[in-house]
């Protein structure tokens, strides 16, 4: 399913988020990125309508999501937050499984086809082990792939995060953008992801949309739009793309 | 689950009624268990009543039974509401009264009990109160940006407001409608006659089990606001449906036996720290350890001594705090 | 600190219940005598009260401000009622005859409102002599004496009728009407002593055993009631609570008053009828007292009670109403209402007290069965 970002405003005390005609590719994965402030989060929190969102201004596939319920809009696009902090510890298994909030009536506890999918979704990412063990008890970046393994079982075509890599080593980073890309190619997921490293973003992602100042600068694949003037305008400062080995580095 | 907790939950969920049953039979008067079933029975076979002592009719049918069923449903629903609002405010530190029940009821209560007497029965005025009470903080609340944060803290504010007003009414008091108001202001399980609790007692039951039925959600609502939004939860609705019905549970338990603290806070803890802190679990074993734990304290409160009788809201402070602190300090794992 | 604010909510009416409970019918134990007060240049006579406390009181008391109920009562009945400046709350509002034993009370000023709330201002705007409290608690005694420098006398029998007769004396020595209070302490203990010489043969065994519905609450009752013992009848909660405590009532269980089973059901009767929670009616109608005896054999009556501490006139009529009760064909010939009436004709000259009590209690209802 795609994503259509027709016309998108958001307006909070001195900033305000104005983004146009953007189309973000079904089964593909997209990287947000942009200087501090530009307004990445904001958008993503826009897009699963975790802020107010007009009428008319975005949609998932056809549907528009001003129109959808908390449920239907929770089964098209899940939301993985950069962290989760929480008064109680609750197991890792059962965490993953409040993804199924959107299919279970308000007076009903998980069925066992519920258990199935949150344990499969738990091994999806590679955590299946921990299903018992208190969520607490993980280090950060086993945090994050459970936090991806409750959206995954949110059985959405749209999977949303807000930078996932932050504050991880270069290993689980690396392992971490594999599983996300693994999900736009083989679950052909449509994967909207913010970064910070662009290099992570280059090396991995279909697409990259640059932000700056609220507005959408230039969107497309890197082959398409990349230059080194694209990335002065929108960091405002000198940067070098180098190719080593078929890829691209960029160098400040 | 293992063996070992399973087993023990199954206790937990028949400790209240084994209690109910032995405690029908202990009392200022010892009642043996066969003359309490044959009483129990009487109403439906009249034949059951010969040859018991002429007294334990009276005693079994018009003062245990109902104070005892209203231990039994007061204590599930209390620790309920207060496991319901520790998961809604992400707090495990919250108690049932947060939202201004308990000082909205005083009030109630106090305008009952000192200015319109008859007319207005304390029962009315005390739930009434304590529904305004919860009305006004969710009214303020809405309005701001953090809304967890400021329903506690609005919570706080009503409740101090209320106090205040309290505090006016008992200024104003004789000295006869004072006492009055401090006996009812510290809890009694013994008070209420059926006509009170038929219908306090299904209120209770009702919002109770419907607590119950949403156990599972309130492990979702426990979540930040965003994340819970995310997975697909109409939040404004959903909150508003538990605090509706942990609200109609303790204003119905404060309405009829007064303020009963340290109940609906203790309670989801010691539950917690026995068997995590998923809510299916945590809900309705809270509510199955809560009715046994005030049977018992009840029990205590009569039973006590023979000739007087301390308010049962007393005794679960007493009982409550310190054993609260000791399995504070024993435990090692603490599901916060 | 929610935690807290639910502990609070619990300590504190328990905190300040115990302080009324322990005040209002209890003397507390006396502490270390303060210094006399001064009382103006002639101090004639040094009194010590019910805190323990060493008063002097001036020679001629010409104004008096009277916050007790109870030794308001007395102030009148000694005659000197026309000496009151000022009165309490209570008296204006809530007492039911105060009105018809002093016609002329809606020009006092009301002095105090609740029992420790005193307009200070008030009281020293009225220049009284003397000012009588209730030991209720001793710092505010003080506080109003040292505040005001005039001298405060802290006085109330607290249900023993003997106390009451020697405060009445006292109050007679302080206002210089001791023949007054001789008289009507004669005429008082003269009736109790009357009930208690044709009581005398009466084993204890044999005695009436009474519960006390009192303040409103079916559990409530009072452990010690001087009418009840000197009528010659048995208070089922006289031993409820240990004696050192001091407790002027105390809370039983429902299934206690049943398992005493008592010969005599008494309810508070000195509540106006429409505001009354406990009523005769609604215990003779209840399922869990069917089996009582007293329920049975309709021996379930309103009595006076407290009312603002004690009027010294009531207790007599009620000690004889009582006795009445507890054995009728020892006091065959009473009468409820020629008594009330020449009760009260003694105490205030009040004539008609009976229908005017009747008025406000329907006590004329209360010899019928």
């Amino acid at each position: 399913m795609s994503l259509w970002v027709k016309d998108l405003r958001f307006d909070y005390r001195s900033f305000s988020l104005r983004v146009r005609d953007l189309r973000i590719e079904e089964a593909r994965l997209t990287a947000i990125v942009g200087p501090n402030g530009a307004g990445k989060t904001t958008l993503l929190k826009c897009l699963c309508a975790l802020l107010p969102v007009a009428k008319d201004s975005l949609f998932l596939g056809r549907r528009d999501i001003a129109l959808l319920s908390a449920e239907e809009r929770a089964r098209l696009i899940a939301y993985v937050p950069q962290e989760h902090g929480s008064a109680f510890n609750y197991a890792v298994q059962d965490f993953v499984l409040m993804g199924r909030a959107a299919y279970i009536p308000l007076l009903s506890t998980p069925a066992a086809a519920d258990v199935e999918i949150a344990l499969e979704a738990l091994a999806y990412v590679g955590l299946r082990r921990y299903a018992s063990r208190p969520y607490f008890e993980l280090s950060s970046g086993e945090r994050r792939l459970v936090l991806i393994a409750r959206a995954l079982a949110q059985k959405s075509d749209i999977l949303v995060l807000d930078e996932p890599t932050t504050f991880l080593d270069p290993k689980h980073e690396t392992e971490l953008m594999d599983l996300v890309r693994r999900l736009a190619v083989e679950k052909k997921k449509t994967v909207l992801l913010t970064l910070h490293n662009l290099d992570m973003a280059v090396k991995h992602a279909d697409a990259i949309v640059f932000m700056k100042n609220g507005g959408v600068v230039a969107a497309g694949a890197p082959d398409d739009i990349l230059d080194e003037a694209l990335l002065e305008s929108v960091y405002e400062i000198k940067m070098s793309i180098l190719r080593h080995e078929g890829r691209r580095f960029i160098v400040k | 689950m293992t063996r070992k907790q399973r087993v023990l939950g199954w206790l937990v969920i028949l400790f209240p009624f084994v209690v109910f049953f032995i405690s029908l039979s202990v009392g200022v008067v010892r009642i043996p268990l066969g003359d309490v079933f044959k009483a129990l029975l009487s109403p439906f076979f009249p034949a059951m009543k010969e040859g018991l002592p002429e007294n334990v009719l009276g005693i079994v049918l018009g003062v245990r039974l109902p104070r005892l069923l209203l231990a039994f449903l007061a204590g599930a629903g209390l620790s309920v509401s207060g496991a319901s609002l520790q998961a809604l405010s992400k707090n495990p530190l919250v108690n049932e009264y947060i939202l201004g029940i308990s000082s909205g009821a005083a009030f109630g209560a106090s305008l009952s009990i000192v200015i319109f007497r008859q007319s207005f029965p304390p029962q009315v005025s005390a739930f009434l109160f304590a529904v305004v009470a919860v009305v006004i903080v969710l009214a303020i609340s809405r309005k701001s940006d953090s809304p967890i944060v400021s329903l506690l803290l609005t919570g706080i504010i009503v409740s101090a407001f209320f106090s205040a007003l309290l505090s006016l009414v008992e200024f104003f008091a004789s000295p006869y409608a004072l006492q009055g108001l401090f006996y009812w202001l510290m809890g009694n399980l013994g008070w209420p006659g059926w006509g009170a609790l038929s219908i306090s007692l299904p209120l209770m039951a009702t919002g109770t089990a419907g607590l119950i039925l949403m156990r599972w959600r309130m492990n979702v609502l426990s979540m930040s606001d965003e994340e819970a939004r995310a997975l697909g939860v109409n939040l404004g609705r959903e909150k508003l449906i538990v605090v509706i019905l942990a609200t109609l549970v303790t204003s119905a338990v404060t309405s009829v036996a007064g303020i009963i603290g340290w109940v609906g806070l203790i309670v989801p803890h010691l539950v917690r720290m026995m068997a995590g802190v998923d809510n299916r679990r945590v809900v309705p074993l809270s509510a199955a350890l809560g009715a046994g734990y005030l049977i018992l304290a009840d029990d205590l409160a009569r039973g006590l001594a023979a000739s007087f009788e301390i308010p049962v809201g007393i005794f679960t402070s007493l009982i409550g705090i310190p054993f609260f602190i000791l399995l504070l300090r024993k435990s090692k794992r603490i599901w916060l | 600190m929610r935690s807290f604010a639910s502990l609070g909510m619990i300590l504190r009416p328990a905190i300040v219940l115990a302080f009324i409970l322990g005040a209002l019918f209890t003397a507390t134990a006396p502490s270390v005598a303060s210094s006399p007060a001064q009382a103006g240049p002639f101090p004639a006579l040094t009194v010590k009260d019910d805190l323990g406390r060493t008063v002097a009181v001036p020679a001629a008391v010409k104004r008096i401000v009277s916050i007790q109920a109870e030794i308001t009562r007395l102030v009148v009945a000694l005659g000197a009622g026309g000496d009151i400046a000022g009165i309490d709350y209570t008296m204006r509002r809530h007492d039911h005859l105060f009105k018809y034993i002093y016609p002329d009370e809606a020009r006092l000023p009301v002095v105090s409102m609740a029992e420790n709330n005193v307009n200070l201002e008030t009281l020293v705007s009225l220049k009284p002599d003397i000012i009588f409290a209730s030991p209720f608690e001793k710092q505010i005694v003080e506080a109003i004496q040292r505040k005001t420098k005039i001298p405060v006398v802290a006085l109330a029998s607290l249900g023993d009728a003997a106390k009451l007769a020697d405060e009445l004396k006292l109050v007679g020595r302080i206002l210089g009407r001791e023949r007054r209070a001789e008289e009507l302490a004669a005429y008082f203990n003269g009736g109790l002593g009357r009930i208690r010489d044709r009581l005398k043969d009466v084993a204890a065994g044999r005695k009436p055993r009474v519960y006390m519905s009192f303040w409103g609450s079916l559990t409530r009752t009072p452990i010690r009631y001087d009418p009840v013992a000197i009528a010659g009848g048995l208070n089922l909660a006289e031993k409820a609570m240990p004696d050192v405590l001091g407790s002027a009532g105390t809370t039983v269980n429902v299934e206690q008053i049943i398992a005493w089973d008592p010969d005599v059901i008494l309810v508070h009767g000195n509540y106006l009828p429409a505001e009354r929670e406990v009523t005769v009616d609604g215990i003779l109608r209840d399922s869990r007292f069917a089996s009582l005896k007293a329920v049975k054999s309709r021996k379930v009556r309103y009595t006076f009670g407290f009312w603002n501490w004690w009027d010294m006139a009531e207790v007599l009529l009620e000690t004889e109403y009582l006795a009445a009760l507890f054995y009728p064909e020892r006091f065959p010939a009473f009468d409820l209402g020629r008594r009330c009436d020449e009760i009260h004709k003694m105490f205030y000259g009040l004539d008609g007290g009976f229908a005017k009590l009747s008025a406000a209690l329907r006590c004329d209802e209360w010899t019928h069965d």
